[in-house]
């Protein structure tokens, strides 16, 4: 795919990047309305690009891939607000119909989302230091105020700097992977293990909101169910 | 209030944060009792954060009733736990996927991107929201006796319910998805074939579901099989770059 065809420019480039605080933001600071999951950052990201239903496909398969990390107490989990966006804008960019981008842009989802979780442990690490002197911050509680206020800021910060880092080269992996040749057989093989791929992380998802193995037997059933829908509709 | 969120007093500032403008206001022209409620409340401190509204209320009552230091202490010892516990099963483990895995079925139904989006926002945050004022009004109703609140059936039977529907749709969005990846390749192998293999690799993922990340992490890189290399050429090319590395090394 040739550069001047890809749809970034400096002006879309800047609003992913604030995005990507507001987004980062939203995970574990403020506000938890959940603008955060891969399903909405990437759809909002393919949007910005011009292409929502690209940006759909690539959050829908980070949210089944991340099901299996939820965000219980101190446990690291993926960063997926900047991810998303990150990826819904790499496939987006990238015209969304090629195996190839999907692959690039939920590969840069996935370590967009892991290097944001380190990032995520660091800014922990920094907000220690920041409320440290308890005694002083009780004596004087417009200064907690101010650096809870502070904290807040650092995250969006954060999440901005990552979305900066990974957007243009997410793009351009994803945009390069289009013009590849590649053989019906490649491709068709290069999707069953997707899917299958799909599948793992679906089973593994499944038993993080299961109690016990015993629910397998339904998890079978609304694939049976999909299948069925997948058969009439075609 | 998750703000502020760190490994030695987790969202012990931000409970203060959030409770200043209300101690302010029931410790106003007495210092000393506003340093030391501040103290109190930004110590070490854990809860759910859309439950951490019922530990607010209730600590704001019991600050208003006067209770000692002693006893907010306590109470917020024995809260930590349960609000945690309760929260996660409640939201993070059946209220946010039950939501989100509807939005993607409804998504794999023909719904368009934006509308299917807008279906995960608005169920998620009325749920959201309303266990946010509900369990501040419980904790301001009931101040130090609000644990009781903790053992309403519901809390415990939301999570039973929404489980095997969430099973349920996880089977579905999985195959409803493969669909919509299968579409962009036109593929036309044998979808029967695939699906037998894809729900065999979901079961093995079930049962043990830790080697998971290991079992796809082998599926998505086998796709630098010799037949699909160019089909994924990022790994291709990456492959070959080590090959030619490896090579320069030998020779």
């Amino acid at each position: 795919m040739p550069l001047a065809e890809i749809p970034l420019q400096s002006t879309g480039w800047l609003i992913l990047v604030l995005l990507g605080g507001i987004l980062a933001l939203d995970a574990v600071s403020w506000p938890q309305v959940m603008v955060s999951r891969p399903l909405v950052s990437a759809t909002v990201g393919g949007w910005l690009l011009g292409d929502p239903a690209s940006g759909v496909i690539v959050g829908a398969l980070l949210e089944l891939m991340s099901l299996r990390h939820p965000p219980y107490g101190a446990a690291r989990y993926p960063d997926a607000g900047p991810a998303g966006l990150v990826a819904g804008a790499a496939y987006a960019a990238a015209g969304g119909a090629s195996l190839g981008a999907l692959v690039a842009a939920i590969l840069a989802g996935w370590g967009v989302g892991w290097i944001g979780a380190f990032t995520v442990q660091l800014r922990r690490r920094g907000n220690e230091r920041l409320m440290a002197d308890e005694a002083a911050l009780a004596a004087r509680p417009e200064s907690l105020e101010r650096r809870h206020r502070l904290a807040l800021r650092l995250d969006a910060v954060r999440g901005a700097l990552l979305t900066a880092g990974f957007v243009a080269p997410a793009v351009l992996a994803a945009a390069w992977s289009v013009g590849q040749p590649a053989s019906a057989a490649a491709t068709a093989w290069g999707a069953a293990m997707l899917v299958t791929a799909l599948a793992a992380s679906a089973g593994a998802g499944g038993r993080t909101s299961s109690r016990g193995v015993r629910g397998w037997p339904l998890l079978l059933a609304g694939a049976v169910a999909g299948a069925l829908l997948v058969a009439v509709v075609a | 209030m998750q703000g502020s969120w760190n490994y030695r007093t987790m969202i012990g500032g931000g409970m203060a944060f959030t409770m200043l403008p209300l101690l302010r206001r029931i410790h106003a022209g007495d210092p000393v009792r506003l340093r030391d409620s501040v103290a109190r409340h930004q110590s070490a401190f854990n809860a759910h954060p859309n439950l951490a509204g019922m530990a607010a209320g209730a600590l704001a009552r019991a600050e208003l009733e006067g209770e000692s230091a002693a006893s907010i202490e306590r109470f917020r010892t024995a809260l930590r736990g349960p609000l945690g516990t309760v929260g996660d099963r409640l939201i993070w483990a059946a209220w946010r996927p039950a939501c989100l895995l509807s939005a993607i079925a409804a998504f794999g139904m023909g719904l368009g991107p934006l509308w299917s989006v807008t279906l995960f926002l608005v169920t998620f945050n009325v749920g959201h929201i309303a266990i946010r004022i509900w369990g501040f009004r419980r904790g301001w109703a009931e101040g130090l006796g609000v644990g009781k609140a903790l053992h309403e059936t519901w809390l415990d039977r939301v999570p039973r319910w929404l489980g095997p529907v969430i099973l349920f749709l996880l089977g579905l969005d999985t195959v409803l998805l493969s669909r919509r990846v299968l579409d962009v390749v036109e593929w036309e192998g044998f979808f029967g074939a695939l699906a037998a293999v894809a729900a065999f690799v979901a079961l093995v993922a079930f049962r043990w579901p830790r080697r998971t990340g290991r079992i796809a992490a082998a599926l998505v890189l086998s796709m630098d099989h010799k037949p699909a290399r160019a089909s994924c050429s990022a790994v291709g090319g990456i492959r070959q770059a080590l090959v030619a590395l490896r090579v320069q090394h030998h020779g």
